[in-house]
């Protein structure tokens, strides 16, 4: 299990990071923005991507967008992690096709039961 | 205008001293009162250029709505989002801290025992413990070794809150990169309004720009103000499961 952690801020990521090891997931590459994660999708092997909203260059929620729009993306799961809380914006993102969406500040728990559930989801389809 | 004033001014004069010569007062007077009345023009035709002046700079501020807009809804915002700056700093900065205060203590119980054991461990291997002794001794080691693991969890446990308390950097960020951002655009405004007052060219007023109702914010600083933004997790949790999530 591969999974793409995107997020503009160094230290975001080396929290999720550190949270999905603790989970048990020692296997992450990181990106910036949605720009620089796209490649990384596309070049195949991610079996998972955890990205936040805002950020330069290319937004998580386009970058959500993107992964649904390529026919070989589209079935990875997608974990939203970001500050963004209006209620429009958590609509569209479901409606983008998010699998789980987790509003910073978050707590360890609650990125491992989003992350638990969006894999009891696959697990029984 | 000024050159035909001057004119009128000149021959009034010429005129004036020819009456005064003559010993015309009617003539002098006459004079007189077109030369005061020329003065006069001139003065109503300066105020009126300045007045012009005063109401064309109070268009262009009126003009500059984007300006208006920036210092009394920008400024107030911005002063609340560094507030949540150093809120949001201070909350991480004590609970990092809190955390470390109470890591500490399990870090120098677990040391202290494990320090009397290996004492006692020592003598025994060099047989100068009697039976009674190493009773003891098997007996501390009993309970020292479930402590180890009870507290070596609870370190880990501890030093994941204080990684997670670091989220603050990523959430006052994002927003000082607004405040930034607003600064730059006061900056241009200013720049712009200097020159405007150093000559009064055309500016365009600009239109009201389009709200995009998904567009980044960041962090909300008065999330529990506004009915359209959520509170936290469970909230978010509750609209997804409204939309069949």
């Amino acid at each position: 299990m591969k999974i793409l952690i995107v997020d503009d801020f160094s230290t975001m990521r080396r929290i999720i990071k550190n949270l999905l090891r603790d989970l048990g997931f020692n296997n992450t590459t990181e990106a910036d923005d949605g720009l620089t994660a796209l490649p990384i999708l596309q070049a195949g092997g991610i079996d998972f991507l955890v990205t936040d909203w805002n950020m330069p260059g290319m937004q998580g929620i386009d970058l959500l967008k993107a992964v649904r729009a390529d026919e070989k993306l589209a079935n990875i799961p997608v974990l939203m992690v970001t500050a963004e809380t209006k209620r429009e914006q958590i609509i569209v993102a479901a409606q983008a096709g998010v699998n789980g969406y987790v509003v910073k500040p978050f707590t360890a728990a609650t990125l491992k039961e989003k992350i638990d559930k969006i894999f009891e989801r696959i697990d029984a389809q | 205008m000024e050159t035909s004033n001057k004119t009128v001014q000149l021959d009034a004069a010429r005129a004036l001293v020819t009456a005064l010569e003559a010993d015309n007062e009617k003539a002098a007077e006459h004079q007189l009162t077109i030369l005061t009345q020329s003065q006069e023009s001139e003065l109503f035709h300066e105020v009126g250029k300045l007045t012009r002046e005063l109401h064309e700079a109070m268009n262009n501020f009126n003009l500059d709505s984007r300006l208006v807009d920036l210092t009394e809804n920008d400024m107030p915002n911005t002063r609340e989002r560094l507030n949540y700056v150093i809120t949001t700093t201070e909350e991480a900065a004590h609970k990092t801290l809190g955390y470390i205060d109470q890591t500490l203590p399990l870090a120098s119980e677990l040391k202290s025992t494990a320090d009397k054991i290996d004492q006692s461990w020592h003598r025994f291997r060099m047989k100068e413990m009697n039976a009674d002794e190493f009773r003891a001794l098997s007996k501390e080691i009993e309970v020292y070794l479930p402590e180890v693991k009870q507290k070596s969890d609870q370190i880990h446990a501890n030093l994941s809150e204080m990684m997670m308390a670091q989220g603050f950097q990523d959430l006052t960020g994002q927003v000082i990169r607004q405040v930034i951002d607003l600064i730059e655009e006061v900056e241009d405004n200013l720049v712009r309004l200097v020159k405007i007052s150093g000559q009064h060219s055309e500016i365009k007023p600009e239109g009201n720009k389009k709200v995009d109702p998904i567009k980044a914010e960041g962090p909300q600083i008065n999330a529990g103000d506004n009915p359209n933004v959520v509170n936290d997790q469970d909230e978010v949790d509750d609209l997804l499961s409204s939309l069949g999530f």
